[in-house]
């Protein structure tokens, strides 16, 4: 009996073993089918997306198509993603319900075909099924909210605030050392009136009391302060005097809040991508609003700043941009001889452009300033024959290397006509 | 006497405070010396003043506008810089038609297109500086849509991968000019010249 029993057992185990392998068996069938879930599969799609996806799709953000993680989360079955992948449109002009409603939604806009194999595309949706269920950390390092900062003040860098904290530290250190002093001064006189034995030379300095009066008529003391003041005062006027005319410093408010510490400094943008002119004309142009539209089409739409640039496209109006750099029309300044031809930075004039917020007057833009840097600056001739035997010459006269001077850099008529 | 010298030193001192008030700074633009010479007569297209009793005080002319007006109310808004006249054409010492005017779409710029220019070393290195300028902060140096523009626009292609590597030259040249997808229109920045040298420059980045 038991011999019996435990021949059924063994039978039942076998069946149970058979049914579970045949079982298994399906299940590994039905998932050739399904996306696959190894790294290799994941890293050939990754790559395949990479080179060819990124374009117009990213996996979490709807960009130029919609964003693939959609696939996953709608479930959409591998024979249609294939088939759309490989020609979209003639998925849409078969009548699929999905595509077409894909297709309207976007505008319209056609998704090129892909020559891709099936597995290929299979390794894609699988690439996207594991960023899907693996969603990136999100960056720390945003890009903050442009230009709504207030203005910087100008030319205050870091180190003049510590000066300015370090003189308060100082000035406040100062006080207190004057009344400990102040204080041991009156503790000790205060001790040495008690004091009987005191010669009378010395009683007189202890008993000696601090007369304004006399302070105040007496005439060296009053002649010194009307000295120092007199002295103060022309200080401030011939400053002052040397002030008119010169705009440096100046910091208007612009119509739209354009922060050049965003576009010039984070975003490392070419000065000349927007000021087309600098090497080609007198001026450097400030950018029409079509320049501003080659990003803001898609970036930060919805900025109220932004707006102001679409109002100005749709109503075909200039933005009137402050000026805040001008020079007197007695002085003719070309921005391509210098920038082009001369090699000078913008920052050299400009000042520290990409950390302005608000821009401002950076330099003085006075003669004096111009001249100096003509007397200063070296040229670079190299690989321009042109200047071959000015060198030549100017090197028997002198020692010191040409520079903008010699070549007449502070002839009158140069600027002035 | 007394109250004669206390005038004279007050007088002093508030001539120095409006002196120091000239200083430019914030929206206050300082005293201008000569202001006449500050603020041209003749239009100018990049300082436009549209009030007209701008400079009233300082004014020459009998027109009743101020000095500084310089607007032309003739024109929208105001405006001094007018586009061109319509239906006339530059041209330039290499005798290009604007391809602006030339109608016609990205296939047919693949198709018709041909760089006028030699893929010699001197074009080449002109187009990488123009690529630095005008292209790298979202295309990146390499061409890989790494810029840092490009990381915030999204969508931006590798030149070297898939499908951007194997477009022609006058694909390129169509979006430079043109734009395409989410890249904006860049004809109005770039001579023709500089495109095509731009576009010898990128196809070098495309074998890369």
């Amino acid at each position: 009996m038991s011999l019996k029993n435990s021949f059924a057992g063994y039978a039942l185990a076998l069946v149970l073993t058979c049914a579970t392998l045949l079982s298994a068996g399906t299940t590994v069938f039905a998932q050739a089918d399904q996306i696959p879930t190894d790294e290799q599969a994941i890293s050939n799609g990754k790559a395949l997306f990479e080179d060819n996806c990124t374009v117009c799709h990213s996996v979490h953000e709807r960009v130029v198509g919609p964003a693939l993680k959609q696939v996953i989360e709608e479930n959409r079955s591998l024979p249609w993603i294939i088939s759309f992948v490989q020609n979209s449109q003639k998925v849409i002009q078969s009548g699929d319900k999905d595509a077409v409603a894909l297709y309207n939604e976007f505008n319209k806009t056609e998704m090129p075909s892909f020559a891709f194999s099936p597995e290929q595309i299979t390794s894609i949706v699988a690439y996207i099924k594991h960023e899907t269920e693996n969603p990136p950390v999100k960056e720390v390092a945003e890009v903050p909210e442009g230009g709504t900062g207030p203005a910087v003040s100008g030319g205050t860098g870091v180190s003049s605030e510590y000066l300015t904290i370090l003189l308060v530290v100082l000035l406040v250190v100062l006080v207190l050392i004057l009344i400990v002093l102040a204080l041991i001064v009156s503790v000790l006189t205060g001790y040495l009136k008690k004091d009987q034995q005191l010669e009378e030379a010395d009683r007189e300095i202890v008993e000696s009391k601090f007369d304004l009066q006399k302070l105040l008529t007496n005439k060296a003391f009053l002649g010194f302060v009307v000295f120092a003041f007199t002295a103060i005062v022309l200080k401030t006027v011939i400053d002052g005097l040397f002030m008119v005319g010169i705009q440096q410093n100046y910091q208007p408010k612009q119509p739209i809040a354009f922060s050049h510490k965003i576009h010039a400094g984070q975003m490392e943008i070419d000065c000349n991508y927007c000021h087309t002119g600098v090497r080609k004309s007198k001026s450097a142009n400030i950018p029409s609003a079509n320049i501003c539209m080659n990003c803001h089409t898609e970036i930060k739409k919805d900025s109220p700043e932004i707006q102001k640039i679409y109002a100005a496209l749709e109503n075909d109006q200039p933005i009137e941009w402050v000026r805040i750099h001008n020079l007197p029309d007695l002085a003719y300044f070309n921005h391509s001889q210098h920038v082009k031809v001369g090699e000078v930075e913008c920052q050299t004039c400009h000042g520290p452009i990409e950390t302005m917020d608000v821009v401002y007057q950076y330099a003085d833009l006075t003669m004096g300033w111009c001249i100096n840097c003509h007397r200063e600056t070296e040229l670079n001739t190299e690989g321009n024959d042109y200047y071959t035997k000015l060198v030549q010459l100017h090197n028997e006269h002198s020692k010191e290397p040409m520079k903008v001077v010699d070549i007449g850099g502070l002839e009158c008529a140069k600027c002035h006509y | 006497m007394f109250l004669y010298k206390r005038i004279k030193v007050a007088a002093f001192m508030f001539s120095a405070a409006v002196l120091a008030s000239c200083t430019a700074g914030g929206d206050n633009q300082g005293t201008e010396y000569a202001p006449n010479m500050y603020h041209s007569l003749p239009y100018e297209p990049l300082s436009q003043i549209t009030d007209e009793s701008a400079g009233l005080w300082a004014t020459s002319n009998e027109s009743g506008v101020g000095e500084y007006y310089n607007s032309n109310p003739n024109n929208p808004h105001r405006m001094t810089m007018r586009e061109p006249a319509p239906n006339t054409v530059s041209r330039n010492s290499l005798g290009f038609l604007p391809y602006d005017k030339v109608k016609g779409d990205i296939a047919w710029a693949e198709e018709n297109l041909k760089n006028p220019l030699p893929a010699s070393e001197e074009v080449i290195s002109n187009g990488k500086e123009l690529y630095d300028r005008f292209c790298q902060h979202c295309h990146g140096a390499s061409g890989q849509g790494d810029g840092a523009v490009g990381k915030v626009l999204k969508g931006v292609p590798s030149y070297s991968k898939g499908r951007v590597k194997e477009v022609n030259e006058g694909h390129i040249f169509h979006v430079i000019t043109s734009g395409y997808g989410r890249m904006g229109a860049h004809g109005s920045q770039l001579s023709q010249e500089e495109r095509w040298e731009i576009v010898r420059y990128v196809q070098t980045l495309q074998n890369q």
